[in-house]
């Protein structure tokens, strides 16, 4: 366990600091999607969940895909062995709607054929960091969305307003980074 | 000059200089050092500080791969001057963020080494990790330039230097005024003591400066003084006293001499008289009325003849050896080795009997004395040798001399009877005799005539014997 979560956080320290130089060696989605889901693992760093999230200390913190996993083994090779707060950390594939279940990320993949802003208004209210990477997906009501940047970088677009409402603290960090998103 | 021969007042200068420059020097030194280790040691924890601070910034900047936000963490270090400038690596080793300095441009190094900082000669510069929990995400080179701390450093010297200098100098004007306390009167105390030694003045008096040790030896040394001239004083009292008595014992002792001398004279001369007249008549009684006297009247009448002429004999040797006290010695240079054949073909001559000794004269060193008490000297030698050596057949007599600096001495050989060194003290006394007047003729007065004569002059007179073995007698004269 503990040689395979080293292997996999090497790939995607790799993947994450080589960038672009390394997207043409590979299949470019697969290369983008690793990035992506670094990034995934990445917010549970730079975002606070309030502690209600949890019923006990035993519960796992949730990573939840709905729609398809276009990370292929990756994402779980990197949550493999971590702990959020003292909670261990578990991805969750769904396959429809119905199934999401309790989760402190929701990765909604494009590939997916959902009514996003049906997902969105039912998760309102829920301490759910909502990631997608539509280019319409935060005016549907997400919270952080993935784009491609001129120099093909994968870079971050944030609505920090309604992260607020479901007591969601994003760091003052990963929100210089970040395009700030703002309803018009 | 070595410090322990040096004068006093340099080696109380040099000692307390010695002293107050090594703690000057010593405790500047101390403060400069840690002033120096602890803004070094300030510096680093400052820089430290401030690397943990953009680390920690840097974070998200790292794990969302966005230079361009690092590089924005990295130019707010701009805002402290000192830094050169600082970059960010990532994880691999790989350059992904920098600030440089405008007026300073930094080259990075390529990769990162290792953790820590480290002290150039004008900067300071160092890696350390950047971590989000407990993983490590890159790696931050931070680089500060020391130019000014170090600058600021010289001005500390400098000033410290000159501190030292200023308080050297004060040290040596304060010294140079405190230690005249104790110098001065060491030296007034040396001075007197010179003084006293070279002109044997023991009335003066060290003067007395203060009441500490050396205050006690002065007085010490003025009582001891007080103590000279009180023993000097009666010294020379005495000593005058002396003097007077030993010229008055002196004069004494020369006019009882003197009457003594003239008291011999005048005894032997009056006692010529009577004896000639014994022997005239002897010699009268024997020519004319010698038939008339039987055997036994003959007898006697020969034996007081020998007698009488004996006894004149005495008086003569008396009478010549009183006048040698009184006769002036007159020096001068003498062909000794001719005296001496003199002396010898004179002696030879007038022996009578058959009895020819050979004598052999060395070569002999001339000498400065008066020859005709020299040639009395050799007479008297030689004649005791022809005399004592009568028993011998093969009898050898031998006059030699041998030289030292000053000095020439004379010595006569003889292989007769010789004598007893038992006796030694005796020989050169008047009237003293080794032998019977039977075994071998002589008044006894030829040997403390030679001794005077001898002691006249200013030399000495030895002798070494041994009975049946000969004897050598020797004496010196000035050459």
């Amino acid at each position: 366990m503990q040689i395979l979560k080293k292997i996999a956080f090497w790939r995607m320290i790799i993947v994450l600091l080589t960038g672009s130089a390394s997207l043409s060696a590979q299949t470019p989605v697969a290369v983008e999607y690793q990035l992506k889901a670094a990034f995934l693992f990445n917010f549970t760093k730079f975002v606070e969940w309030p502690a209600d999230v949890y019923s006990s200390d035993q519960d796992p913190f949730v990573i939840g895909i709905l729609g398809g996993n276009p990370f292929g083994s990756f994402l779980e090779d990197v949550a493999a062995g971590e702990k959020v707060n003292g909670h261990p950390l578990v991805i969750s594939y769904f396959k429809n709607t119905n199934e999401i279940k309790r989760c402190q990320i929701l990765f909604i993949n494009k590939t997916g054929q959902y009514n996003v802003s049906d997902i969105l208004s039912d998760l309102k209210g829920k301490s759910v960091l909502t990631v997608g990477d539509t280019p319409d997906f935060l005016k549907l009501g997400g919270m952080v969305r993935f784009f491609i940047n001129a120099s093909n970088k994968v870079q971050l677009q944030l609505n920090p307003d309604i992260a607020k409402t479901v007591r969601l603290q994003i760091s003052s960090k990963l929100l210089r980074l970040t395009e700030i998103y703002t309803q018009k | 000059m070595a410090f322990h021969d040096l004068p006093i007042q340099k080696k109380l200068m040099r000692a307390s200089l010695l002293i107050s420059g090594v703690v000057l020097l010593v405790t500047c030194t101390t403060f400069f050092t840690y002033e120096f280790i602890k803004s070094r040691q300030e510096m680093k924890e400052k820089l430290e500080t401030l690397g943990k601070i953009v680390s920690a910034n840097s974070t998200a900047a790292l794990v969302f791969d966005n230079p361009k936000d690092a590089n924005e963490i990295l130019s707010a270090l701009k805002l402290e001057p000192r830094i050169e400038g600082a970059c960010l690596y990532t994880k691999n080793g790989v350059l992904f963020a920098q600030y440089s300095d405008s007026l300073r441009p930094v080259v990075f190094p390529n990769q990162p080494g290792q953790q820590g900082y480290t002290f150039s000669s004008s900067s300071l510069e160092g890696f350390q990790p950047i971590l989000l929990g407990d993983k490590k995400l890159g790696t931050l080179f931070i680089r500060t330039n020391l130019a000014d701390i170090y600058n600021r450093f010289r001005l500390y010297l400098i000033i410290t230097l000159s501190v030292v200098a200023v308080s050297f100098f004060l040290a040596y004007l304060l010294s140079d005024i405190l230690q005249k306390n104790i110098s001065i009167p060491i030296l007034s105390l040396a001075e007197t003591a010179r003084a006293i030694s070279e002109h044997q003045d023991y009335s003066a008096r060290a003067r007395k400066y203060n009441k500490d040790e050396v205050g006690v030896l002065i007085d010490a040394f003025n009582q001891m003084l007080v103590k000279i001239q009180e023993q000097n004083q009666i010294l020379s009292e005495f000593n005058t006293n002396l003097e007077e008595k030993v010229k008055i014992r002196t004069s004494e002792l020369e006019t009882s001499n003197k009457e003594l001398e003239s008291f011999s004279y005048s005894v032997s001369h009056d006692l010529r008289a009577p004896i000639r007249a014994i022997n005239g008549y002897g010699a009268i009684l024997e020519k004319n009325h010698f038939q008339q006297l039987d055997e036994e009247g003959k007898k006697f009448l020969a034996i007081i003849v020998r007698e009488a002429g004996r006894m004149g004999q005495l008086i003569d040797d008396l009478l010549a050896f009183a006048r040698l006290g009184k006769k002036e010695v007159q020096k001068k240079p003498v062909d000794v080795t001719a005296l001496a054949n003199e002396a010898a073909d004179d002696l030879l001559k007038l022996n009578e009997e058959n009895f020819k000794p050979r004598i052999t004269v060395n070569d002999l060193a001339p000498a400065l004395c008066d020859p005709v008490l020299v040639r009395q000297v050799l007479i008297n030698l030689l004649s005791n040798a022809i005399k004592f050596s009568h028993n011998n057949e093969h009898a050898l007599i031998e006059i030699g001399s041998f030289e030292e600096p000053g000095i020439v001495t004379y010595y006569v050989k003889d292989n007769g009877v010789g004598f007893d060194m038992r006796y030694y003290n005796k020989l050169f006394g008047v009237f003293q005799r080794l032998h019977s007047y039977e075994e071998f003729s002589g008044t006894g007065i030829g040997l403390a005539i030679v001794h005077r004569i001898v002691t006249r002059h200013g030399g000495q007179v030895r002798a070494e014997g041994k009975v049946n073995e000969g004897a050598v007698f020797y004496f010196s004269l000035a050459n």
